[in-house]
């Protein structure tokens, strides 16, 4: 088997993007990663994206905050523990405060762990290899693999999709993507 | 906004970061000196003594709580405009977020360093910290204070996090479109992002529940900032309808520095397309909205006082409208609740020139109410023998000038090296007329 070439397709438009990844399921070509400048509905749509785990690690946080908040206010009270004015030492009452607080602090503790962990961040290879600045622009990239031979074919796809092609060449992988790139 | 293009949103935002003209340094500078001028008072007091400020028996408060209170105030409307906005999916709010929630960062900082001021020796501040010590004393978390200690940091740290979240895939706009020493900083801050769509996945939901967890967030700061009053037996401060008054009010004079902070920035930046004036008009209505809140509570605390027959309550507001501080409270009055009202009138609600006069009137009228409350509360408590005056000092004054000059200064360094408005949330509203999916 020859060497595998990756070609990206770059659209203005989302909707013919999105046509273009549903149509790559019907040719042998494999889709590889798909850009996008917005959050776009219709692109997760096309690729049948699940919902995001992001939220199980906000729900962690947020539980443990919520004890480590009464944890901490009930340690503090009891290192004096003296009764002022008849009221308890460990009073619930103004501990729900400190639980809250640290509730919401925790839980965007954990939420950003699982934005960074679920979403591959921070990704500095990521950028270096098969990426199209244009992506962060006006333009949705769609990246497929396919065996070199089929290069021409597989920009032509994109073309005919109403996109222009850029092929990455295997020896170019790890090299900066403006350097030697070639647009059809 | 609707006839623009990707490439022009980019476009527009991305010119702002080009060279600054001489007039934009010599704004920077001004307000560097106005910092230095305030940090020069600091260091006089810690020399002299918190004795230097205008603080007395009985009124131990003064400025640099109602500063402290006045800038809080101020940090909540970038977290209403970014989060609750957005769950309402009000897609308005998408051209001024970037630049309410950074006035939200930078207005919570200003506001933490005047619990440090006020504390006077400011080296002895992490006796509010819980951590293992010598003499075995630990904060006490029934304390009001304590709360706000959690609180406000719970709040700088989260709208902190939220704000830099936003930023992620506008980072990487600005690497992509930069050489150079730029182009190095900003990979660094980027992260890597590429905008890969298993990345929006996860980043489109983690939005989400910033922006779910950061709406009762905000409500709780600044009612733990109104119970550092209400939980006081004090007349004119104990009182049920402090925690909705207080943030009613923080929105409303939230919503006012937006105004003061986003018309010049319109104009400077040529924003005239995307900062349209029906978002400017969906502020001032909100600010109606707010205004009339405020304007209810005022006449709530009259009313209560008549109506308890609490002798020190009703003495407490009669001496707060026809007392010594009488000029505040009328200020306040005119400026929150009065001037407002003029929004009515759609000719001037989409009048660029009135509508920056009457955010400025709101910002004075708010910070004179934090002044009415602090001030004329204890100044005439329960006992007449014990009443007494409280009159800002130079020195506070000074600190004062300084703290404007921060949050102008911290404000002026981002909008010209940081995108100021969102190019992704508004790339989102031109094709979808939609928010972040989750």
């Amino acid at each position: 088997m020859g060497a595998e070439c990756r070609v990206m397709g770059l659209f203005t438009d989302e909707n013919r993007a999105a046509t273009a990844i549903t149509a790559l399921a019907k040719t042998p070509w494999r889709l590889e990663q798909v850009h996008s400048p917005i959050p776009s509905h219709k692109l997760s749509d096309a690729l049948q994206q699940k919902k995001s785990r992001v939220g199980y690690f906000t729900l962690v946080g947020g539980v443990i905050g919520f004890f480590s908040g009464f944890a901490l206010a009930m340690f503090t009270a009891t290192r004096w523990n003296l009764i002022v004015g008849g009221k308890p030492v460990i009073a619930l009452v103004p501990f729900v405060i400190v639980g809250f607080e640290f509730t919401i602090l925790f839980a965007i503790f954990g939420n950003v762990i699982g934005l960074l962990t679920q979403g591959g961040l921070p990704d500095y290879q990521g950028m270096k290899a098969d990426y199209d600045p244009r992506c962060s622009g006006g333009h949705f990239g769609v990246l497929a693999a396919c065996p070199e031979t089929e290069t021409e074919q597989l920009a032509a796809y994109f073309k005919e999709k109403g996109g222009i092609a850029r092929v990455f060449r295997p020896a170019e992988k790890n090299a900066l993507n403006d350097s030697g790139q070639e647009v059809i | 906004m609707s006839e623009l293009t990707y490439a022009e949103i980019d476009q527009t935002i991305l010119d702002t970061l080009g060279p600054a003209p001489k007039a934009y340094w010599f704004t920077v500078a001004l307000l560097a000196v106005g910092i230095l001028g305030g940090l020069a008072c600091w260091t006089y007091q810690i020399f002299i003594g918190i004795g230097v400020g205008g603080q007395n028996n009985p009124v131990a408060w003064g400025t640099y709580l109602i500063n402290f209170v006045f800038w809080v105030g101020i940090a909540h409307s970038g977290t209403l405009i970014s989060a609750i906005l957005h769950l309402f999916g009000a897609g308005w709010r998408n051209p001024i977020a970037r630049a309410a929630e950074t006035m939200t960062v930078f207005a919570v900082c200003t506001a933490g360093l005047f619990p440090f001021v006020h504390l006077g020796r400011a080296w002895m501040v992490y006796y509010m910290l819980p951590i293992p010590n010598q003499r075995t004393l630990w904060p006490n978390f029934q304390s009001p204070l304590m709360f706000d200690v959690v609180a406000i940091s719970t709040y700088l740290t989260v709208s902190s996090l939220f704000w830099y979240t936003g930023l992620l895939p506008d980072i990487a706009t600005v690497r992509d479109r930069s050489t150079g020493l730029r182009k190095k900083i900003f990979t660094i801050l980027s992260m890597g992002w590429t905008g890969r769509m298993e990345q929006w996945r996860h980043y489109t939901r983690g939005y989400l529940f910033f922006a779910a967890l950061a709406t009762p967030l905000v409500i709780s700061v600044h009612s733990v900032v109104s119970w550092d009053f209400a939980l006081g037996i004090v007349p004119g401060w104990h009182t049920t309808i402090f925690a909705p008054y207080f943030v009613a009010g923080a929105i409303h004079s939230g919503l006012a520095m937006v105004l003061t902070l986003m018309i010049p920035l319109r104009k400077i930046f040529n924003y005239e397309r995307i900062i349209t004036m029906d978002v400017l008009e969906n502020v001032a209505k909100t600010i109606i909205f707010t205004g009339l809140i405020v304007g209810f509570a005022y006449g709530t605390e009259f009313f209560i006082a008549w109506y308890s027959q609490n002798s020190v309550e009703t003495a407490i507001f009669k001496w707060r409208a026809l007392g010594h501080y009488k000029i505040g409270f009328w200020i306040m009055v005119t400026c929150n609740t009065i001037i407002p009202l003029l929004f009515f009138f759609k000719r001037i609600r989409r009048s660029i020139v009135p509508m920056f006069i009457i955010s400025i009137f709101i910002n004075i009228g708010m910070w004179f109410e934090r002044f009415v409350i602090i001030i004329s509360s204890v100044a005439h408590d329960f006992i007449p023998h014990a009443w007494g005056l409280y009159w800002p000092t130079v020195v506070e004054m000074g600190i004062m000038v300084g703290s404007f000059s921060l949050f102008f200064f911290l404000f002026v360094l981002f909008v010209k090296h940081m995108p100021s408005v969102s190019m992704t949330e508004n790339k989102e509203v031109l094709v979808q007329g939609e928010r972040h999916g989750g």
